[in-house]
């Protein structure tokens, strides 16, 4: 008796998710299959579309604000402010620590592109504008520099060899009486 | 088989079966002896760095290289693919010296993680590393070469990510994997090209068959690998980040053998560039870029092992310089005198980290010599040896490829960076050496300062002793195969000596006027662009995944249904539709007896001129 009823409760409480031995005594369940008030839905046009939207995403009325409704196809999807995981609280005690985030928040659209191993929006010592010019500076600096080198390269100057003794005119064969002419060496 | 051909080719072959064989007895279901990392890794790589001295030796008594073609592995019609091994003068030397920095590592490894519960299998990956960089340097094909590249590649993805509940180390392990892929396209796309072209990825078949053809396209292939695997300016960012990693990890990958694995192949394939001189002109200035952009970026870091980091980056940049320079047996010299430095760098970075209870920054260190003498002492001839000081293992191969550098006919602005690189190696190193060892100390009194247990003691002693000597050992032993230029004006052959030391005094200067701090970070934009890396992470870390990810995102999401559904479907047709329609329609302005009188006239024309 006790136990068919504990049964009705558990299944009382677990009302309005798909059914199951599972879900009657752990009330978790998969993402697939979820009921069409949990869906997300068409843009929210009256006011008590935007409150069941809101709570629908478990956040406040003032908080929830929908894509704009151009036809991309957000729907009531929240708009949520395009700031990754980086820019949480390091040492706050997050129900999830390594994604940094508590149960049951919104998530945003771009969440996957927004966790720690990717991109990081965190607010930089020094301005975007600033760093970018810098660095593509830094580089067109370099090549540019690299260019006038290529045309003006370093090389240690060279001489045709200079032999001692009037050139080796002896030992190339030159006539022995005869006064040969003292070549022209220069000193680098 | 020539006797000597035979010991040769089965003492190589026996180290390499000496490392696979503790990798073999894992695979049993036993549970392994509570020693087993240092009983059998250790002992294994210490067993084949002693194997691997009889043929080091064989070549230096005879000059002996063999090429060994074990087994043929498959082929696709003309195209043979064999286990051939190449040992050569690369391979020999480069073995026994991989060989005695990994035992010494693991030794260090074996204090450093001992409290980690699992050792064994951080022990079984660096081994797995070391026979995959065996297989990469001893490959005389490009096939088993990349078996050894992505084998390192991946080793080091799994071993920087060891902490993987860490988000940071995870990032790192992914940037390196990603740059590193960006590399191998270059290399891929070179064996492709070999493939197709010469019909042949053995080495000596493509040296041959080479010389006919214009190899601008491989060797770019070749130089983008390099740069990939090798941290080059453009894909550089993942070494730093590697220091995410276990020291171990740092001291053995990323410091003396992996990230030498694209220089590796630069020299191996050398004799594909030497006439080729867009080619060398490429290598140049990226070495010579390297190495002053990663120089910059080490003087304003405070985390030790960045450092030391950016410092091998910025000695692979001149091991660059060096290719670009026709000269790849200095290039291969300094691989070899730099692993033994750079090894005992990190592991006194590592010992000394552990020592003051994990801390890393530079600026929360001091005074470590009295207190630490042996590490500290090793630290400086370390940093000696990397600036280059004289008679050390680092200036027999850094003097010789500086004093190359200024009697050649090159780009004269590398020459100006190369140098200029050489003085802040001098600056850095005196900085770390200076924050790390003098003055008074900045860390907590209960620290947990331990120099007595050997494990620690003993490697960093050992490659001390490689520092100091290993250059002078190599040097007196191997005959320049380039004939070097003997004959230079004083201040040339003094150049490299004589920016260190400018360094060195600025560096002593510096550190004078600002003994007093003033100023907690100072607001100097120039300090700004070296701290944050030259903004290089910043900006491209955040702009390009960004741009691929959003358009990914939007492509997945939007652009498709948007397309197919709207634009090419119902919506795309009835815009076109309307567009035509109010075209029509605005013609027809409904006046019907003007439109009639005008047919009528156009029809009474038409028949009288028909008729006449």
């Amino acid at each position: 008796m006790a136990a068919l009823r504990k049964g009705l409760l558990t299944r009382a409480l677990s009302r309005g998710i798909k059914p199951g031995i599972c879900t009657n005594i752990i009330g978790a369940r998969a993402a697939s299959g979820a009921p069409q008030g949990m869906l997300p839905g068409p843009y929210p046009k009256t006011p008590e579309e935007r409150a069941a939207a809101a709570k629908k995403y478990n956040m406040t009325l003032e908080d929830y604000r929908p894509h704009p409704d151009d036809g991309c196809g957000y729907g009531d999807y929240p708009m949520l402010p395009d700031k990754s995981q980086h820019e949480r609280d390091p040492w706050y005690q997050w129900d999830h620590p390594d994604l940094r985030r508590n149960w049951g928040e919104p998530i945003h659209w771009d969440f996957d592109m927004y966790i720690r191993n990717r991109v990081d929006t965190s607010p930089s010592p020094v301005d975007w504008r600033t760093m970018c010019k810098h660095l593509f500076g830094f580089f067109g600096f370099m090549m540019l520099m690299f260019g006038l080198g290529e045309m003006y390269p370093s090389y240690q100057p060279v001489a045709p060899k200079q032999y001692p003794y009037n050139d080796l005119y002896l030992e190339r064969g030159g006539d022995p009486d005869k006064e040969p002419e003292p070549p022209k060496h220069y000193e680098i | 088989m020539h006797p000597t051909t035979l010991t040769l080719s089965s003492s190589l072959i026996l180290v390499i079966a000496i490392l696979i064989y503790p990798l073999l007895t894992t695979l049993n279901p036993k549970p392994k002896d509570q020693k087993w990392a240092v009983s059998h890794v250790k002992t294994a790589v210490s067993t084949a760095f002693l194997v691997s001295l009889l043929p080091l030796m064989i070549f230096l008594d005879q000059g002996a290289e063999t090429i060994v073609t074990n087994w043929h592995w498959m082929n696709t019609a003309p195209f043979d693919i064999n286990v051939s091994f190449k040992f050569d003068h690369y391979s020999i030397i480069f073995t026994p010296i991989a060989l005695y920095v990994t035992w010494s590592i693991l030794e260090f490894a074996s204090w450093y993680m001992h409290s980690d519960p699992l050792m064994d299998r951080f022990f079984k990956y660096l081994l797995l590393f070391l026979v995959a960089m065996i297989l990469l340097v001893t490959a005389n094909n490009m096939f088993q070469l990349f078996i050894g590249w992505e084998g390192v590649g991946i080793m080091s993805f799994l071993l920087i990510g060891w902490w993987y509940g860490r988000a940071d180390a995870n990032t790192a392990a992914l940037q390196a994997v990603l740059y590193n892929r960006v590399g191998d396209i270059g290399l891929i796309m070179a064996m492709a090209w070999l493939a197709m072209n010469l019909n042949s990825w053995e080495i000596q078949q493509i040296f041959f068959l080479s010389k006919n053809f214009d190899m601008t396209l491989p060797l770019l292939g070749l130089i983008l690998a390099a740069t990939g695997k090798s941290a080059q300016f453009g894909l550089h960012p993942w070494l730093p980040s590697a220091m995410e990693g276990p020291t171990p990890v740092s001291a053995l990958l990323h410091s003396s053998t992996m990230v030498v694995a694209g220089i590796f192949l630069l020299i191996r394939l050398h004799p594909l560039m030497e006439n080729n001189s867009l080619a060398l002109t490429t290598c140049l200035c990226l070495g010579a870029i390297t190495t002053l952009f990663t120089a910059a970026c080490a003087l304003t870091q405070n985390d030790i092992k960045k450092i030391v980091a950016f410092s091998t980056s910025s000695q692979l940049g001149l091991m660059m310089v060096t290719i670009g320079l026709n000269q790849p047996q200095l290039a291969f010299l300094h691989i070899c005198t730099h692993a033994f430095f750079k090894a005992m760098l990190f592991l006194c970075s590592g010992s000394i980290i552990h020592s003051l209870n994990d801390e890393q920054d530079i600026r929360k260190m001091g005074g470590l010599q009295n207190l630490m003498p042996l590490t500290s002492t090793c630290l400086t001839i370390g940093s000696l040896a990397l600036t280059g000081a004289p008679f050390l293992a680092g200036f027999f191969s850094k003097d010789a490829i500086i004093e190359a550098l200024n009697t050649s006919h090159l780009n004269a602005w590398a020459l100006a960076l190369t140098l200029i690189a050489t003085s802040f190696t001098a600056v850095y190193s005196f900085r770390v050496v200076y924050f790390v060892t003098m003055g008074s100390p900045r860390f907590l009194p209960l620290s947990p300062i331990n120099e007595n247990n050997p494990s620690v003691i003993n490697p960093i002693k050992r490659l001390a002793w490689g520092s100091i000597v290993a250059g002078l050992i190599i040097t007196a032993n191997f005959l320049p195969s380039k004939t070097p230029v003997m004959s230079m004006p004083l201040t040339l052959k003094l150049a490299a000596l004589l920016v260190t030391i400018i360094g060195l005094l600025i560096a002593m200067e510096l550190t004078a006027l600002t003994n007093k701090q003033f100023k907690v970070m100072p607001k100097i934009i120039v300090h700004h662009f070296s701290n944050m890396l030259g903004f290089f992470p910043a900006v491209i870390h955040r702009l390009i995944p960004k741009l691929n990810l959003f358009l990914g995102q939007s492509i997945a999401t939007q652009l498709v249904d948007q397309t197919w559904f709207e634009a090419a479907g119902p919506k795309g047709m009835s815009s076109l539709q309307v567009k035509m329609a109010k075209t029509v329609s605005d013609s027809q302005q409904g006046m019907i007896k003007t439109y009639l009188m005008i047919f009528l006239l156009s029809t009474t024309i038409a028949i009288l001129l028909a008729m006449s």
